[in-house]
């Protein structure tokens, strides 16, 4: 796939059919990879597709002028319809280069079951259905499903449905819808005041970075809520009432564009978890609206459309 | 031959620690809160003795908080009535603070003891005894040593502890440290055969930090690239302009001010702010920094070219955070590497 990549990327910008291409190559730390994003066909050779792709490349589309070629991952297809839907990019300006994707390694699982910090690892490899991790010399192996991110195990599109170029045909994942929703019954299980008591807890520490909404492609706004002072929304302080209600609001305003990528939860540096509350909000809109965001880019997208039969009694 | 320095048995140490929470808050690497910070030691759990790197908050929190009341207010017929929140009387004793951590601290003191003498930091700043732990297993985002700093030794904490196996050897670096020495109860003397494992332990933890930044006339390089857009745009591509690498840097102290207010009170708080957000310096006027090349160079300048020019000392300790917490992998050492010799 990778060699395939290469190419198609390199003729993309050698026969001036992208100004841009962004993708992965490898990062400067164990087990990471890092956007690239190059207008030069010389760089092109350090593209590079792994089990760590884990940024979700969409979130640089709004940004960038020009022709742009992407890589995508199944769930970053979606978000790219999404903002084709919301008339944030145009299609004709997007080169999708789609990689049929078969689940990504979360490094904080591989921490836990390996006892150590990521750099401590020596080798992490995929065969198939299962993982094999070294550590201080010694081999462990674990079925793969024990490794995947909670998202990818509940991933609804691995391949991408909308691409120029699709890598391969299609994704091996097995998803385990049951384990991908695990973190998120297991606080349904809990009374209201242990969950209160838990939220209050895991925003206690939330020092209000945006990193959540800055990797996020669906949070697309150029002025963001939290940052207009006439009105205040919310306080810009710290305090854990106001953490909570930034993110109950960005989960709002995303509804029906998330992707569940789980980039949010991804990119936290103090581990807040996030996307117990994106993925609830996903499902919800789902059960709802029967509406999984960013699969058909001619459909109206969710918060502007609306449909006679949806009048609540408040609004007739 | 006995050395003048002491040591504890690693098993005794929660003990030597009960003791100094007679007369001190001590604050230890904790992961209580969910993310690893320097806590509020409970006084039982010792798991931190085996840590053998930092912490992802830097320990600048313990002095500038994430927030912080300043004061707090109340208007009724005769006008505004001012109050200063209750200051915490508990001196800070931080154990397992990095080589890196406290010299960042010693950085920070520069700027909040110059012109102007912050008296919310240096509150906090002034009485807090720093208790260094050496790391042992530096991670490979760490690049101390290109900076001059050990993993392992430190003249920026009071005592500085290394771990010879079983135990820790114990050495005075202040005054301070000296008498806290001199009235804690059960350090044995150190003989010469832990200073042979000490000098070892830490010879071996310099090896371990791998990551190298090429200092060689970094000043004249930088200098030399200011107005180098095309390669700031290029490197800077990626940046997401999110907070993590400043709020997460231990040397990084830019604040916001903010007022709550509902009815007649309310509280004047100070926050952490980033020159990475495009609405940094917005309230006083506009970001002069619009395009995002100019916020990425702007911190890299700060530690490596403006903050010498001021104080004569590169404001990065090289403790790796904005390397390995930044959500794309920008990287500061790859940044200052790359930067072209001929412009
Ligand atoms: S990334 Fe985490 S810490 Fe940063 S603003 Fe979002 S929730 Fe808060
Ligand atoms: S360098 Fe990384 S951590 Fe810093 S602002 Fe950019 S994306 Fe955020
Ligand atoms: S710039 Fe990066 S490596 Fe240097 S002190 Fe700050 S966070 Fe640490
Ligand atoms: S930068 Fe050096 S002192 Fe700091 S944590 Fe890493 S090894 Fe330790």
């Amino acid at each position: 796939m990778e060699q395939k990549l290469r190419d198609g990327a390199k003729a993309l910008l050698e026969q001036g059919k992208v100004d841009y291409i962004i993708g992965f190559e490898p990062g400067s730390l164990k087990f990471t990879t890092t956007p690239l994003i190059t207008r030069d066909k010389d760089d092109i050779d350090r593209l590079v597709i792994n089990p760590f792709i884990v940024n979700n490349l969409s979130a640089y589309l709004t940004e960038l002028e020009g022709r742009v070629g992407i890589v995508a991952k199944g769930c970053d297809s979606r978000s790219i319809v999404s903002l084709i839907q919301d008339k944030q990019i145009a299609r004709e300006d997007i080169v999708i280069i789609g990689i049929p994707c078969p689940g990504l390694i979360d490094l904080s699982k591989i921490e836990q079951l390996a006892g150590k910090d990521r750099d401590e690892v020596d080798d992490i490899t995929r065969e198939g259905d299962r993982v094999v991790i070294v550590v201080d010399g010694k081999k462990q192996e674990f079925p793969i499903t024990e490794v995947l991110f909670d998202n990818c195990l509940g991933c609804d599109m691995p391949t991408p449905s909308e691409y120029d170029i699709l890598l391969s045909e299609s994704s091996p994942l097995v998803t385990d819808k049951t384990s991908s929703r695990k973190k998120i019954e297991g606080l349904k299980g809990t009374s209201q005041e242990e969950r209160w008591s838990f939220w209050e807890k895991e925003f206690s520490r939330c020092i209000r970075c945006y990193a959540c909404r800055n990797v996020c492609p669906a949070c697309f706004c150029k002025r963001c809520f939290v940052e207009e002072s006439e009105p205040q929304w919310i306080s810009p302080v710290p305090q854990w009432q106001d953490n909570l209600m930034f993110q109950v609001i960005r989960n709002i305003h995303v509804a029906g564009r998330c992707t569940d990528c789980g980039e949010c939860e991804r990119a936290c540096p103090v581990n807040i978890q996030l996307r117990s509350l994106a993925k609830e909000m996903y499902d919800i809109v789902d059960d709802l609206f029967q509406f999984k965001a960013g699969m058909d880019k001619e459909a109206a997208p969710l918060l502007t459309a609306y449909a006679v039969e949806e009048a609540e009694d408040f609004i007739r | 031959m006995a050395s003048s320095n002491k040591k504890i048995s690693k098993r005794d140490t929660g003990k030597l620690l009960n003791e100094w929470s007679q007369e001190f808050a001590v604050f230890v690497p904790s992961r209580e809160t969910g993310v690893a910070t320097m806590a509020k030691w409970d006084g039982k759990d010792t798991s931190f003795l085996d840590w053998h790197r930092n912490t992802v908050i830097p320990p600048k929190a313990n002095f500038l908080p994430a927030m912080e009341e300043m004061f707090n207010f109340q208007r009724d017929k005769e006008g505004y009535h001012i109050e200063l929140p209750p200051q915490d009387k508990h001196k800070q004793l931080i154990f397992g603070i990095r080589p890196c951590d406290a010299k960042a601290l010693a950085i920070l003191d520069m700027t909040f003891s110059d012109s102007y003498q912050d008296p919310y930091y240096l509150s906090k700043r002034k009485n807090a005894v720093l208790v260094g732990v050496g790391c042992t297993k530096a991670y490979d985002s760490c690049f101390c040593t290109s900076l001059g700093i050990s993993p392992a030794e430190s003249t920026d904490v009071d005592l500085m502890l290394t771990d010879i196996g079983d135990e820790f050897l114990i050495e005075a670096i202040t005054e301070a440290g000296k008498k806290l020495i001199s009235r804690s109860r059960g350090l044995a003397e150190a003989n010469e055969a832990d200073e042979t494992r000490a000098k070892a332990s830490k010879e071996a933890a310099y090896q371990k930090v791998t990551r190298q930044l090429d200092t060689d006339n970094i000043k004249q390089r930088l200098l030399a690239n200011l107005e180098n857009k095309d390669y700031w745009e290029k490197i800077a591509a990626k940046c997401l302009s999110c907070g993590v690498c400043t709020f997460l840097c231990p040397t990084c102290y830019c604040f916001d001010i903010n007022d709550e207010l509902v009815k007649q009170q309310g509280a004047r708080f100070r926050s952490w702010d980033s020159c990475a957000f495009p609405v940094y310096t917005e309230m006083p006027m506009e970001n002069p920094r619009v395009e995002k090349w100019r916020r990425v160079r702007q911190r890299v300048y700060h530690k490596y070219e403006f903050y010498p020019m001021s104080f004569d000392v590169t404001a990065c300790t090289g403790c790796g955070r904005c390397i390995r917490l930044c959500p794309v992998n920008w990287d500061i050492t790859q940044a200052l590497n790359n930067l072209p010799a001929k412009v």
